[in-house]
């Protein structure tokens, strides 16, 4: 294995910074065996480590390996207790017993304790006040109407685009998986929650119109070295990462940076949603296939049953 | 307004999304906290269909008649990857279901304990580790 391999168990690893400046400069056979612009397989991001950093964390950007181990143990021992909880609302919000995810055992290969490098903070810069505004005013209409119909649901729930599909791709609590395919002029990115499949052209093409509006954008994307830079735009704002609107320039960067590890960053540059840009980066792993099919409509007995539910809480429909 | 509001929503279900755990939809909206439900059924059936499997029991009441209840479980995905297989829960399998009824008052709840009769809990445990032993596969 390279010496930009995943090495998380090394206290003298390089940092992906060092590992991409290689890639850049050297042949990929140098580095490792295979061709270092081969991003194709199935990888998985599933990780326990946060998007943002938590409070108890402030200040603290990577673990130790210890510490980093440590905290792998601590939140698989709390994650195998059976959380039933006395409070009967908290027992049904919180639905399964830990079973039923699949979010990893493992903290990230960088051992950082947040997805988000940049602000430094790891923490999510302050929304805009309109974003703000605007978050608020839909969570207040939540309140009100999220049973009216089929509408009101989130996307999720209506089986159109899961929230950590993306882009960007973030873990979830299971499905994190997704299978890359590339070919001379495009790479596809299938994305096992919940179905989607991203056509990235690589021929030069310019974005779309600006008024040609695209749930999951528009993505193109070209080489830089031996990384994979997609950019995207033209997004609906009818999916939004964290509070971005339809204005969301997206920055993905692919970089392969061992035979099992792809690392991922991606930057949220929205202006008019938050008050200055934000990085995340997610070391990918190559994982078993396949890719399941996500056929999530035909069974999706919860819409029926919630709606349903509502509708015989307002008398209409008694059983 | 309303449904440029409603179309906003994906977005906002991130910084909404507070809840202890986080399954494909939001089960509070689903089942009923007012309604605890404890059965002892038998396994007729299990649909393995996303987003949720979902396991059919009949059960039986004082006066002998049966009822048919469903029960919501995962992702069949991430059950296969668990370990957790067609083998795992056979047509005629026993089992305590300790969850709560949908809000409709129709006969479906949520998986939330699942008991086997020699008391092995199903469904305890994270990512790989929830299987009991002998279910465990490599997938």
């Amino acid at each position: 294995m390279g010496t930009c391999a995943n090495n998380r168990a090394s206290s003298s690893g390089w940092g992906p910074n060092t590992c991409r400046l290689l890639l850049l400069l050297l042949p990929a056979q140098v580095v490792f065996g295979q061709a270092a612009r081969d991003l194709e397989g199935i990888w998985s991001n599933a990780t326990i480590t946060p998007l943002e950093r938590p409070a108890d964390l402030a200040g603290k950007q990577t673990f130790t390996a210890e510490e980093a181990a440590a905290y792998e143990k601590q939140a698989v021992e709390r994650s195998n207790v059976d959380h039933r909880s006395a409070n009967a609302e908290a027992d049904v919000a919180s639905a399964y017993n830990q079973f039923w995810y699949d979010r990893g055992t493992k903290a990230v290969g960088t051992r950082r304790t947040s997805l988000i490098v940049d602000p430094t903070d790891g923490r999510l810069p302050p929304l805009t006040p309109e974003a703000l505004k605007r978050v608020q005013d839909t969570r207040a209409w939540i309140e009100q109407h999220s049973t009216d119909g089929p509408e009101g649901r989130t996307l999720g729930e209506r089986c159109i685009l899961w929230a950590t599909a993306g882009p960007p791709m973030l873990p979830g609590p299971y499905n994190n998986n997704f299978q890359i395919f590339e070919t001379r002029d495009q790479v596809v990115i299938l994305n096992e929650m919940i179905h989607d499949a991203r056509v990235i052209p690589l021929d030069g093409s310019p974005h779309l119109p600006s008024n040609i509006r695209q749930l999951m954008g528009d993505s193109r994307g070209h080489w830089e070295g031996n990384t994979l830079v997609v950019d995207t735009t033209n997004f609906s704002g009818k999916y939004s990462v964290r509070g971005s609107d339809a204005n969301l320039h997206l920055i993905e960067r692919f970089t392969r940076v061992s035979p099992d590890t792809l690392l991922y960053e991606f930057t949220v540059d929205d202006p008019t949603a938050f008050t200055k840009p934000w990085t995340a980066q997610i070391p990918v792993t190559r994982t078993k296939g396949p890719i399941f099919e996500y056929a999530c409509h035909e069974g999706n007995y919860a819409m029926t049953d919630i709606l349903a539910g509502a509708r015989a809480a307002e008398g209409k429909n008694p059983k | 307004m309303r449904y440029s509001l409603a179309i906003a929503i994906a977005g906002v279900s991130l910084l909404v999304s507070a809840a202890p755990a986080w399954a494909h939809h939001a089960f509070a909206a689903e089942f009923d906290s007012n309604k605890p439900v404890k059965l002892h059924g038998v396994v007729t059936k299990m649909e393995w269909i996303n987003p949720h499997a979902w396991i059919h029991i009949d059960v039986k009441n004082a006066d002998g008649t049966v009822t048919s209840w469903m029960v919501e479980g995962g992702s069949p995905n991430t059950l296969l990857r668990n370990g957790f297989t067609k083998a795992s829960l056979p047509v005629g399998t026993e089992i305590v279901v300790d969850g709560y009824q949908a809000k409709d008052a129709s006969n479906k709840m949520n998986g939330r304990d699942i008991t086997l009769p020699d008391g092995r809990k199903l469904f305890v445990g994270s990512a790989g580790q929830g299987a009991a032993p002998d279910e465990k596969q490599d997938k």
